[in-house]
């Protein structure tokens, strides 16, 4: 039997605030929801021997990432009672101060969500195959490490 | 057409692809992972400077792992999503 294709995580470039407000805005008609979860990954300009981080270039090995986001997923549908769950994360050159991860997580109460909403955000960061570059204001770059 | 051949693609992410100056890489007749990694090695001697995962078919492995034909290997330096 053919599975459903794992759904696509990944945009090109920056999330943007407006993106974020009008996913917020198609859940208005879902009345059963009671409590969303946001979680936003923001570039911080990190200053690494001197040097400021100007922008992080991500890349990814995207069908593999998209089968982990997929068995996340599922995991975290069993565990939790959510209506619903939207993941997004940035490909390609992103400034400091602008988004590139969003996690949405939605239940009818709020402790499903925001437990949901957290467990998401650390099971990604630990499984996902993203990899990001940290380019300088010099033109310099290291390669980013998760904490 | 009958081909003897066994093809394996390679992939490189990260920071590999510092080291090896390559996306991609199509090597023949590596039967498992060990072989294949050794084979590396001799090409990218830095290669045994850096922590990385392998995934075969887009499944991590954690021990010597047999290949097939045309099959992908990919080697995953540690991740920074998010």
């Amino acid at each position: 039997m053919k599975e459903k294709k794992p759904k696509n995580i990944f945009v090109q470039g920056p999330i943007a605030a407006s993106f974020i407000a009008e996913s917020i805005h198609k859940h208005s008609t879902q009345t059963e929801i009671g409590g969303h979860s946001i979680f936003l990954g923001q570039v911080r300009a990190d200053i690494i021997n001197g040097k400021k981080v100007s922008f992080i270039e991500y890349t990814s090995y995207e069908e593999m990432a998209l089968e982990k986001m997929h068995v996340i997923r599922e995991d975290i549908f069993s565990k939790y009672p959510l209506t619903c769950m939207h993941v997004y994360h940035s490909l390609g050159k992103i400034a400091a101060g602008d988004i590139c991860l969003f996690v949405f997580t939605s239940s009818a109460h709020r402790k499903a969500a925001i437990d949901a909403c957290e467990e998401t955000v650390e099971r990604l960061k630990a499984e996902l195959p993203i990899w990001g570059k940290e380019l300088f204001e010099d033109d310099t770059y290291q390669w980013k490490e998760n904490k | 057409m009958y081909s003897s051949f066994m093809a394996i693609n390679i992939l490189f992410f990260g920071q590999l692809r510092d080291i090896t100056n390559n996306d991609t890489l199509t090597l023949n007749n590596v039967p498992d992972t060990d072989s294949l990694m050794q084979q590396l090695k001799k090409s990218y001697p830095s290669l045994a400077g850096y922590p990385y995962l392998i995934a075969v078919d887009k499944e991590l492995i954690s021990s010597n792992t047999t290949l097939s034909d045309n099959c992908t290997v990919a080697l995953l330096p540690p991740y920074a999503g998010g």
